[in-house]
Order: structure tokens, then C-alpha cells, then sequence
């Protein structure tokens, strides 16, 4: 016990005790400036989530945001995974320049994409009309600001997703695709009715971990959209990052950031139920 | 005849979507990486000539300098801003093994009532989001009298749940055996936790440290929430670039910055791939 105890203490300092607070502060409102003047709000902060829409949408946008992220990075990490599995030369060479993006830090990755994306002298744009296109405004318009921030959170986890992938492949045995090729199967129809099913379950470990990435998201909306257009990538940590130290609102952010971990243990409650259930093939 | 030649296509046509595929992993992974540290080299109106029409050029610094780095280094206080990083990620990685590999030994190696009961609350927070706290931990960090100080960025984070699982992981493997001899030749708990077990899972230890590291350092909510005044400023938040309207970027500086502030992890990375990439995947991202 005594080997366990200063680990103890300051789990209990830093996490026990803010989440105490969190879930009190949520019930009342006040302002970070003058933190002794509150007032009892009860579920009030919770009504105003759900009756402005403009808060709803918070949520539908971090929706979104993780349908596009999951819709990219589960099948594209799939298919690197599977192509990195094969034996082909350069092959560590593959693995370590998908990788980078996953060492790098979201405020590098979302600053680089802001120029990428950037209208005038982005690359991605200089590549458009390269092609004799017109330019596209991609973080100033609806939709293409949450594509963009969509594309660049899948392009930084695709590598990641990759890699869980990787070790779930690495797990499905040998004999039984290679019983499936002596009886005439095709690579397609081995991926497809073999590897596949048998990966449901890292599968599933990637979408959960994607959506609680998701669910965390805040560099991409504050470095590169600002939340904008007319709060079109407002993802809910910005909201929260918003609400309580630019509109000294930190009740209502308390609410949203209560919300926001009921979701996430809500996921990771499905996740180890159905990590745990033995399934059979 | 027949069978060979349809061999020697198949064959070649998988080369092709071999090629292929590298072809667009490095444009679609690569390129973004050669853009930014090639303009870093460059001043803004060689960065907007050469970036349109694409050519090599774009991607290459032909007569390059590096004005950019000096100067981000001086309008920046990019320099601080590395120190503070760096001393912020090594004491979070000393004080999160250090917590998390006396926890780990505890909880597996001295059996006491209730240990996996404890162990279930401990991992609870595991499943907490950080960003879900910055708010009451902001407030709780202002009673501490904290706010504003390097300590303030690493401290909430040390009794990391990540750290000891992992950890606790490696030292279930390891027989208990190795510590009942210990403990016959008269080796007290403390002593076969340092000869002992530690020494046997150094490399899960150095592969904890290396993904606390990379977290502390690519943090950037919490930074920026807690450290207001530019002394305390970690390099992330230093070389962010926001797209804040009114605001006319310097975009070789930027650049720089970003290298900079990316370059250090890079290398830790190529150097110890294996470790960050295993420690990595079995965090599942906290």
C-alpha cells in the first residue's frame, strides 16, 4: 500500500477532486473572474444545452466531425496496414513517413494545414488551379471548413490507425489463409471474407478510439477555422475553450465538459463490453 | 508458356500498385513536411513565387538562409519557450515512472485487500477525458497558486493511469519467484523493487518514458490555458499559428517555428521507433 500511495494522492488531487468540481460547478453560474459569486442554478445549465441550438449544433458538428474522421481513417489505415503487412522493398521506410504525423503535435499539424489550405499561396489551392481550376476558400466556407479540419485530423491518425491494424493482422494465423488460398480463394475474397471478420475486433478498438478521439478534438477548430464559418466547425472542447475563458461562462462549460465525459464512458463502457465477450469463429 | 507469362504480369502489376501506393503515401504524407521546411528556408515572396506554379522548386530551397529561424527565435522567445518544453517533458517523465513504477510494484507485487478494487478506480480516470477537466483544474491550479509556473503544465498529468498500466502489464510477467529468492537472502520490499523488478522490464520503462515525452511535449489545451505570460510559454503554443482574422503571418517564420518545434521529436523518433510505435499502440491515444 505505501508503494501506491503518493500515485494515489495525486490522482486524487488532480483528477478525483477536478472532476468533483466539475460535475458541482456544473450546477451553477458564474464567472472565472469573480469566482465567489455564484448563484444555484441546478439543472439550468443542462436545459440550456439542449434548448439553444446553437449549442446543440456543437455536438452535431463533433458528430460529424467523427463520421468523416472514422469514414476516412478505418478503411484507409486498413488498407496501409495491409499493404505494410505484404514484403515489399522500402517497406520500413513506408511505415516511418505514415508515421510522422502521429509524432507530430496537433499545433504543427494544424498550422501546416492552415497554409496548405490557405487560399491564396496554399499548396493544395496552387495545385487546383495548376490544374486549370478555380481556388476554393476551404476554411472559410461551409462545408469545406469541417471537411478540411476532417481531412487533416484522418490525414495525422491514419498512420495510427495503421499501426493498430498492423498488430491485429500480425494476429490472424497463417495456416488459416493459407488453407483458403489451397482451396482457390483470391487475395480480395481472403481479405475480404477471412481478415476481415477476424479483425472485427481491433476494428472495433479503432472506431472507439477514433471517436473518443474525435470527442477531444480542439487545435484544428482553434488554430485553423477558428470555429467558423458562422460556427460550422465549432467542435465541443472549442465550445468549452469558448464558453469559459472567452464568454467568462465557466457553469455552462462545466455542462458541456460534463456532457462530454458521460459521452466518452459511455463509449469506453460499450468498448470493454465487447472486449470482454469471447467471441467465436 | 501461358502460366510463366501470366505469372510475369502479375508480378509486374503487383510491383506497379507497389510503386504506386508509395507514390501516394509520400505525396500525400511526405510532401506536406518537404513544403514547410524548404519555405522555412525561404523569405515570404520567394515562398509565394515558387509555391505557384508547382515545380521542384517548391519543395526545394535554392538559395536558402536561415533569416527565418533567427528571427522567430528572437520575435517568438522561441528559445525560452524550447527550455521550458524540454524541462517541463523530462521532470513529467521522471515523476510519472517514478509514481507509476512504485504503484505498479505495489499493486502486484504486495497483495493487500481491496488492490483490485483500487485498481478499477484508478483506471475510471483512465477513461476521463483531459479536455473534460481543463476548466475545474484551471480554477483548482489558481487556489494552489500554480497558474503561470512550469510546474502547473506537467503536475495534474504525473499520476498518469497510461503509465501504470502499462507498466503493471510488465510487471505481471515477471515470476515471482525471482523476488521470494530476493527476499530469503534478506532484501527488504524497497530494495527488490530497485535490484529486482526494475532492472527486468527496462525496456517497457524506457518505452513509457518515451510516450510520456511525447505527450508532454506535444501538449497544447493545457499549456495554453495555465500559462498565461509568455515566460512559461511551451513551444507548441509559441509556434502556433492561428487563423485569427487581422492577423498577417509571417509564413517563413511559422515554418521555422513549426521545424523547430517538431525536429527534436523527429529524431527521438527514428531513433526509437519500435518503442514509441508499441508504447503508442497499446495507450489506445491518452
Amino acid at each position: 500500500m505505501a508503494f501506491v500511495t503518493p500515485f494515489l494522492l495525486f490522482l486524487i488531487v488532480f483528477q478525483y477532486i477536478p472532476i468533483g468540481m466539475l460535475v458541482r460547478n456544473s450546477f451553477f453560474d458564474y464567472t472565472l473572474l469573480r469566482p465567489d459569486d455564484q448563484k444555484f442554478v441546478g439543472l439550468g445549465q443542462f436545459e440550456r444545452i439542449l434548448a439553444d441550438p446553437s449549442v446543440t449544433s456543437t455536438f452535431g458538428v463533433t458528430l460529424l466531425f467523427a463520421l468523416g474522421v472514422l469514414v476516412l481513417v478505418v478503411p484507409l489505415g486498413f488498407l496501409v496496414a495491409v499493404f505494410l503487412n505484404g514484403r515489399f522493398p522500402g517497406r520500413s521506410i513506408v511505415r516511418t513517413i505514415v508515421f510522422l504525423p502521429v509524432v507530430t503535435s496537433v499545433a504543427v499539424t494544424s498550422t501546416m494545414w492552415l497554409f496548405m489550405l490557405t487560399k491564396n499561396g496554399g499548396l493544395v489551392n496552387s495545385a487546383i488551379t495548376g490544374l486549370g481550376l478555380q481556388p476554393v476558400a476551404f476554411l472559410t466556407s461551409i462545408p469545406w471548413a469541417l471537411i478540411s479540419i476532417i481531412v487533416m485530423s484522418a490525414w495525422q491518425q491514419i498512420g495510427f490507425a495503421a499501426v493498430l491494424f498492423l498488430t491485429g493482422l500480425q494476429s490472424v494465423p497463417d495456416d488459416v489463409i493459407e488453407a483458403a488460398r489451397v482451396d482457390g480463394a483470391s487475395r480480395a475474397r481472403v481479405i475480404f471474407s477471412i481478415i476481415l471478420p477476424l479483425m472485427s475486433r481491433t476494428t472495433l478498438f479503432v472506431v472507439i478510439t477514433m471517436t473518443v478521439f474525435s470527442l477531444q478534438a480542439f487545435a484544428p477548430a482553434f488554430l485553423m477555422t477558428s470555429g467558423g464559418p458562422e460556427d460550422s466547425t465549432s467542435l465541443v472542447v472549442y465550445a468549452i475553450y469558448n464558453a469559459a475563458f472567452k464568454l467568462q461562462d465557466p457553469g455552462f462549460a462545466s455542462a458541456l465538459a460534463v456532457a462530454v465525459m458521460f459521452i466518452a464512458l459511455v463509449l469506453s463502457g460499450i468498448q470493454s463490453l465487447f472486449l470482454r465477450t469471447k467471441w467465436s469463429y | 508458356m501461358a502460366v510463366r507469362a501470366r505469372r510475369g504480369v502479375f508480378r509486374l502489376s503487383r510491383a506497379a500498385v507497389t510503386v504506386a501506393v508509395i507514390a501516394i503515401v509520400v505525396i500525400a504524407f511526405l510532401l506536406p513536411y518537404l513544403w514547410i521546411l524548404s519555405s522555412s528556408f525561404k523569405d515570404q515572396s520567394t515562398i509565394f513565387s515558387d509555391v505557384s506554379p508547382l515545380s521542384w522548386k517548391t519543395f526545394w530551397p535554392t538559395e536558402g538562409s536561415l533569416a527565418n529561424y533567427f528571427s522567430t527565435i528572437e520575435t517568438k522567445n522561441v528559445g525560452r519557450a524550447m527550455l521550458n518544453s524540454v524541462i517541463i517533458a523530462v521532470l513529467q517523465v521522471i515523476f510519472t515512472l517514478v509514481l507509476g513504477s512504485l504503484a505498479a510494484f505495489g499493486l502486484t507485487r504486495i497483495k493487500f485487500r481491496g488492490s483490485g478494487l483500487l485498481f478499477g478506480l484508478i483506471l475510471v480516470t483512465f477513461l476521463v477525458p483531459m479536455e473534460a477537466l481543463v476548466v475545474p483544474l484551471y480554477a483548482w491550479m489558481g487556489d494552489l497558486h500554480l497558474r503561470n509556473s512550469l510546474v502547473a503544465v506537467f503536475l495534474p498529468w504525473i499520476a498518469s493511469p497510461f503509465a501504470l498500466f502499462m507498466l503493471r502489464q510488465a510487471f505481471e510477467e515477471i515470476p515471482t519467484e525471482l523476488d521470494e529468492a530476493a527476499y530469503i537472502d534478506g532484501a527488504g520490499p524497497f530494495r527488490v523493487f530497485w535490484s529486482v523488478i526494475l532492472p527486468s522490464v527496462r525496456s517497457t520503462v524506457v518505452g513509457c518514458g518515451l510516450v510520456v515525452f511525447l505527450f508532454s511535449w506535444n501538449s497544447f489545451l493545457w499549456p495554453l490555458v495555465v500559462n498565461s505570460s509568455s515566460a512559461q510559454q511551451v513551444i507548441q503554443v509559441a509556434v502556433a499559428q492561428s487563423a485569427a482574422p487581422g492577423q498577417l503571418p509571417n509564413w517563413g517564420e511559422t515554418f521555422a517555428g513549426a521545424m523547430i518545434a517538431t525536429l527534436p521529436l523527429i529524431l527521438i523518433f527514428l531513433f526509437a521507433q519500435r518503442h514509441i510505435v508499441q508504447g503508442l499502440a497499446s495507450s489506445g491515444l491518452k
